[in-house]
């Protein structure tokens, strides 16, 4: 049973650096939370603040109903896999995945019988006499994942564990990882800085920028109602395309106009904007929002010049000048385009997102 | 081949041809009060070295002096190590203080020990009789039982500060996320340091242990100032028995002999470690 709770805190060093701002988290028994945004961002501290490796200096931490706040690391039952996996380099791999246990003077046969268990299935048995530098990096990888198995912690903590590994390897192991959490069923709290990791794995994504979250929601919530354009850029690829414009109103809606184009704005967005012509706008469009098979629609349609195609074997990505913008857009590959082609597509509307050009804060949701 | 021609010529002048020179001259009876008779004796320096029992005692006194000092100069570097690798006020100003001891000269050093040790007005004897641990003023450097421990003292304090610096070296290349995982995995201050820090710093142990035994094994100049091998023989470790052979017999055969036997020590003293250590690595 672990729920932890942040209340206001903050992380704020000697120097006078913020690395953390009032964060309210409510991080639910047996979830899997990620922790996602660019270095720096505070995902690293407020995971060491939970392991207890770095100090709370505003605000409270619970687990469950427990302040946290003066709880040394070895008083708290949470387990830990670093990004460099920090495996001990002179302990053989049975002795780093013991080693825990042993701190906590399990007895002997009980933490033979659990190191044998978590070697077994991470499939890692025959490594168990060797030393942490004989491994290969999945190796490692593995005996990390161990280490923190083994100890069948309230609160498993992961630290970009798999940012050291290669693509393929690093998408095998998000399935492992997700079905880790299914048979450990404890609360896990993943840190990323990719969002492809953290659509798949997560119950439920925390997205942060300079210290401050910026959006808390499912995979979904968050790739589909993106609260400010921060977020929306940051899941997504190729990236969601901007283009700053003006808002337009007339007695049949709100559109969108730049230059020569203009886009009808979804019902919710309309409303929200609604008497609000002249208005300095961004408009959002993700890159797999269009259809190139559409008959092109009034208010519906841009208009560009192909500037490259690069195909990624599923599908392929246009770059399309619209407005003197450059936009890419996921097509699929039958379609044959080459530079300069002047191409119309059509843009699925109610998917359009709308934010204030100063604050970046969505329209839409 | 031919760019490395130069240097084998130089390294061949200052090196080779000495190492080869003294070997040479350790095979003959080569006396500087005898000039002009040199015979060609074989291995009898040698001989004549194992066959005096003083050359016994100083091989004694010599391992007693490394073991006191090496095992010093371990346990201090380790701990003004572990002091100077924490975030402190002052710590900079403490890491170049620590380092003076390193700057000073070895004759120095022994000049400096030598007032401090003084019977009549050195500072030792005036801080104890101060702080009320002796009530008369002692002749430190006069106690046969003393003498080795207070040579080391000196030489222990010159070595510290090298011996600190690789102990720190080794320390900062410890990855802070180590101690992490073992704060998470339960461990304590105590445990940390036996289970992190102390294995990440055997290469260092080790580096340190060999030169310093190398140094402590073949030291001369604190045996020269401070007690010319006395009182009573008490300081006559392996390297004042080279001097005295060579510069006060001035019998340069038995003096390169057992110059020679001393590096043959120092050689098999490093070896061994490098053998017992480095298998633990």
């Amino acid at each position: 049973m672990a729920r932890i709770r942040f209340e206001g805190v903050g992380k704020r060093y000697p120097n006078g650096f913020v690395a953390l701002e009032g964060l309210d988290l409510d991080i639910r028994d047996r979830e899997f939370l990620v922790l996602l945004g660019p270095s720096g961002c505070g995902k690293s501290t407020t995971l060491n603040m939970i392991a207890g490796l770095e100090e709370v200096s505003e605000g409270s931490l619970y687990f469950d109903d427990e302040l946290m706040n003066p709880v040394p690391p070895h008083r708290r039952d949470v387990a830990m896999v670093f990004q460099s996996y920090a495996l001990y380099p002179h302990k053989s791999v049975y002795e780093n995945i013991a080693f825990g246990l042993r701190m906590r003077n399990h007895p002997r046969a009980e933490i033979d019988r659990r190191v044998r268990e978590a070697a077994r299935k991470l499939e890692i048995e025959p490594l168990l006499e060797r030393r942490p530098n004989q491994l290969s990096g999945g190796q490692r990888q593995r005996v990390a994942l161990g280490r923190a198995m083994v100890r069948q912690p309230a609160v498993f903590l992961m630290d970009e564990p798999l940012s050291n590994l290669d693509a393929a390897l690093r998408i095998s192991m998000r399935a492992e990882i997700k079905q880790l959490h299914q048979t450990m069923a404890t609360t896990f709290v993943y840190v990323t800085h990719d969002q492809a990791e953290a659509l798949t794995l997560a119950d439920r994504i925390v997205v942060m920028k300079d210290g401050v979250v910026q959006q808390t929601g499912t995979p979904d919530e968050i790739y589909e109602q993106p609260r400010n354009s921060f977020v929306a850029s940051f899941l997504g690829n190729p990236p969601i395309n901007y283009l700053d414009g003006t808002l337009e109103g007339d007695g049949a809606g709100v559109s969108f106009r730049r230059g020569g184009l203009r886009l009808a704005l979804p019902s919710r967005a309309a409303q929200r904007v609604a008497g609000q012509a002249g208005r300095e706008v961004t408009l959002g469009v993700r890159a797999e929002d269009v259809d190139e098979h559409g008959s092109p629609r009034e208010g519906e349609t841009v208009h560009g010049r192909v500037t490259s195609v690069l195909p990624v074997g599923s599908d392929q990505f246009l770059g399309v000048e619209v407005e003197g913008r450059p936009l890419f857009f996921r097509v699929g590959k039958e379609m044959q385009h080459r530079d300069g082609d002047n191409v119309a597509l059509v843009v699925n509307v109610n998917r359009l997102h709308l934010f204030d050009r100063k604050d970046g804060r969505s329209l839409v949701w | 081949m031919l760019f490395l021609a130069p240097m084998l010529v130089v390294l061949s002048v200052v090196a080779v041809f000495p190492v080869v020179y003294s070997f040479w001259i350790s095979l003959f009876d080569l006396r500087l009060t005898r000039p002009r008779s040199v015979p060609f004796v074989w291995f009898d320096n040698y001989a004549q070295v194992f066959a005096d029992p003083l050359f016994w005692t100083s091989v004694a006194r010599t391992a007693t002096f490394t073991v006191m000092a090496v095992a010093a100069i371990m346990v201090i570097a380790t701990l003004m190590a572990l002091l100077l690798n924490e975030e402190f006020r002052g710590r900079r100003i403490l890491s170049a203080v620590l380092l003076v001891p390193w700057a000073i000269p070895y004759v120095a050093d022994g000049l400096m020990w030598k007032w401090i040790y003084d019977s009549g007005y050195g500072a030792l004897n005036g801080l104890l009789y101060q702080l009320d641990f002796i009530d008369k003023y002692m002749v430190w450097l006069g106690d046969t039982r003393k003498t080795l421990a207070l040579i080391a003292n000196a030489f222990v304090w010159k070595e510290v500060p090298l011996a600190t610096i690789l102990l720190l070296v080794t320390m900062k290349s410890i990855p802070a996320d180590l101690y992490g995982a073992a704060k998470v995995d339960g461990a304590n201050v105590w445990q940390r340091f036996v289970h992190v820090t102390l294995p990440a710093l055997r290469p260092g142990f080790m580096l340190v242990m060999i030169y310093e035994t190398m140094m402590a094994v073949r030291h001369f100049d604190l045996f020269f100032i401070l007690t010319e091998g006395g009182p009573a023989n008490a300081s006559h470790v392996l390297a004042w028995d080279v001097y005295v052979e060579t510069f006060r017999k001035l019998s340069f055969g038995t003096g390169a002999a057992l110059a020679y036997l001393i590096a043959l020590i120092t050689f098999l003293l490093a070896f061994s470690i490098i053998r017992t250590m480095g298998k633990k690595l």
